[in-house]
């Protein structure tokens, strides 16, 4: 169905972690089923300030009898999120969407593995939903490879346990899982995977995109990552969202993560 | 007793005949097809599409946005596809629709400016031109056509002579006296002027001491710089006879109406379009009731009725 804006009512928005929110709104059955890796942009229905709606990944969807609900996984990072940490169950949202291209999915191959950093876990596991148990991909297939700065960080563990029992966690400072980054701990299984029979989705901060990059990159693995940039239309229409991506024949073009993305092929990503 | 048939909403920009004085503002609506999915194209008064330059334009590196109190700021760098994928890619989508299309032009010097004009002037289904005056020229070491009357009359002349469509001059609010600017272009033969572009200002991170766009300056729009505009159009507005169409922080059919009041033919909806995507129409609505709800059968009727010395309106 087609992305509009659709007034929501949160049915629930409640701190899972210190500043980390799990927010469930209901809407019109109007809104279409998000894909793997779509996003919604958000406001406050009826205020002025937050002005521009913020992007958040759908973290879940369900279908009920005349409407749908959807949760939102998010982090306080601004103003913004911080105003929206405020909002009590039965206030309205401007919820636009779904937007974006969705992940790839290739269920014929034999391996998937995802890579998450901290809130990045948010598409991951929509994702992986999907795969489990709308195209009824093995679980015994799929990895997780997640980590976080620290413990507090770790999130949407519980969604994930029920999905994946190949769990591996890891945080910068110890305090859960092993201390290590999340690139390091998945270059340590690097051998287990062939690339030809293995998709890695991942999705984090730009740091870890990038050393992830740099991992890959001797090995043909085909990765889609899922990146971020501050957006304003959220449709294709302003450019605002710009990120450089080189096409087939190596030429750099600014692409708009909203609209040509936020899944973009790992390799075609330029970091400066 | 409320009048009972819909009020006549077209309004005359020169020669260019106007639907209704709803247009989208540049860079705000893509090439239109962005925005097909939420608003009926046909019914918006006219299209302004992405500003076009002679070749492709990259654009400058992100961030290239960072949200202010009211408003935002953008350095896009007038990223765009060119002005020959334009006529080839774009046009053949935007013909489709019964809705006037105005291409906005872009050039860093006056031969660019005259060489995405002459491409322009006989693609079928285009209705006129708005020159984007508040580009930096590069022979001047970067400052912008339109701060200077002169300069903006000759790049006016310049677009003139390769175009046999109506010529809108969009005009920079970054200058002392707008009105006199605008005059300039009036005697240099513009059919119209649009005002307001963006504000140059700059927003800072405190956390990091640095600017948030790459850019460091960039353009401020919204709902933040409309006393700027409105201000600025009343001044024109006094100061040229051609028509004038009111550009700056529109977001309701009343802030619209504000823009028209003053003497303003037409107005542009910008950044109100990212925070509703059926702003266009929602405004159109709006002003419609609102005539009607004000017994004003013809929207001709309403346009440049302000009451400067304030007393209280009849009616
Ligand atoms: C496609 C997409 C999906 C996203 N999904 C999620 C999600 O599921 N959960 C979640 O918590 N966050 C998600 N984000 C990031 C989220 O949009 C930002 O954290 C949010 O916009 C910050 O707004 P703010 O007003 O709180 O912070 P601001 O005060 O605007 O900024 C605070 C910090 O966040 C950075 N930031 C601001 N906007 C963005 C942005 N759009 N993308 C990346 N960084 C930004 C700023 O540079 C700054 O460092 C997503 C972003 C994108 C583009
Ligand atoms: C993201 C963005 C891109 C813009 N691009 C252009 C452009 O290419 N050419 C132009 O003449 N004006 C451009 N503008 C200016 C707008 O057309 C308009 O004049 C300005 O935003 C003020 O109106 P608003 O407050 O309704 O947005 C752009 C504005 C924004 C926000
Ligand atoms: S946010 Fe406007 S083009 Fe992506």
């Amino acid at each position: 169905m087609a992305k509009d804006i659709y007034i929501g009512e949160i049915l629930k928005n409640e701190e899972i972690q210190l500043d980390y929110f799990l927010m469930k709104v209901s809407l019109p059955a109007a809104f279409g089923q998000p894909l793997p890796g779509q996003f919604v942009m958000v406001r406050i229905a009826g205020l002025a300030e937050p002005f521009l709606g913020r992007p958040v990944s759908v973290y879940s969807y369900r279908l009920r009898k005349s409407s749908v609900e959807i949760e939102l996984l998010y982090r306080i990072a601004g103003r913004g999120t911080q105003i929206l940490a405020g909002l009590i169950s039965g206030s309205q949202l401007e919820i636009h969407g779904p937007l974006g291209l969705s992940y790839t999915i290739f269920p014929e191959k034999e391996n998937a593995v995802f890579i998450a950093g901290g809130i990045g876990v948010a598409p991951l596991s929509l994702l992986a939903e999907h795969l489990c148990k709308t195209l009824c991909f093995p679980s015994g297939q799929m990895t997780f490879y997640l980590g976080a700065q620290t413990s507090s960080a770790v999130v949407g563990l519980d969604k994930l346990s029920e999905l994946c029992y190949n769990i591996n966690i890891c945080t910068d400072d110890g305090s859960l899982g092993r201390k290590s980054l999340v690139t390091t701990m998945f270059q340590k299984d690097i051998k287990k995977y062939d690339p030809v029979n293995t998709a890695i989705y991942a999705c984090g901060p730009r740091g870890m995109m990038k050393a992830l990059a740099g991992i890959l990159k001797p090995a043909q693995f085909c990765c889609q990552v899922s990146l971020e940039e501050k957006m304003a239309c959220g449709t294709g229409a302003c450019m605002g969202c710009a990120v450089a991506i080189k096409d087939g024949e190596g030429n750099i073009a600014y692409r708009r993560v909203c609209a040509d993305g936020p899944v973009f092929n790992l390799a075609e990503v330029v970091w400066e | 007793m409320k009048t009972k048939t819909a009020p006549q909403m077209a309004v005359q920009i020169g020669r260019l005949k106007l639907k209704n004085p709803v247009m989208t503002a540049s860079g705000t609506f893509g090439y239109g097809e962005e925005y097909a999915d939420y608003v009926d194209l046909n019914k918006l008064g006219a299209i302004v599409v992405k500003g076009l330059s002679a070749k492709p334009r990259t654009g400058n590196p992100p961030p290239r946005i960072m949200e202010t109190t009211g408003g935002m700021l953008n350095s896009i760098g007038l990223q765009n596809i060119g002005v020959d994928a334009f006529i080839k890619e774009k046009m053949p989508y935007l013909r489709k629709y019964d809705v006037a299309v105005i291409a906005n032009i872009y050039g860093e010097s006056y031969a660019e400016y005259q060489q995405v004009a002459r491409k322009l002037n006989s693609v079928k289904g285009l209705h006129a031109l708005e020159v984007n005056v508040s580009c930096p020229n590069v022979k001047k070491g970067g400052l912008s056509f339109g701060t200077d009357p002169k300069i903006a009359a000759l790049v006016t002349r310049k677009v003139k002579e390769e175009t046999d469509l109506p010529v809108i001059i969009k005009l920079t609010p970054n200058v002392t006296d707008i009105a006199a600017v605008a005059e300039a272009v009036e005697r240099a033969g513009a059919d119209a002027v649009s005002l307001i572009n963006t504000l140059t200002g700059l927003s800072v991170d405190l956390k990091n001491r640095a600017p948030h766009l790459k850019n460091i300056t960039g353009g401020l729009s919204g709902p933040a710089i409309k006393p700027v505009a409105l201000r600025m159009v009343w001044q024109v507005v006094k100061r040229v006879s051609i028509p004038v169409i009111g550009i700056g922080g529109i977001m309701t059919a009343g802030d619209a109406l504000e823009f028209l009041v003053l003497g303003a033919k037409a107005v542009q909806v910008g950044t109100a379009n990212f925070v509703n995507p059926h702003a266009t129409t929602d405004i159109l609505e709006g002003m419609c009731s609102y005539l009607k709800n004000n017994h004003i059968n013809d929207i001709n009727k309403f346009i440049g009725t302000f009451n400067e010395g304030g007393s209280s309106c009849s009616g």
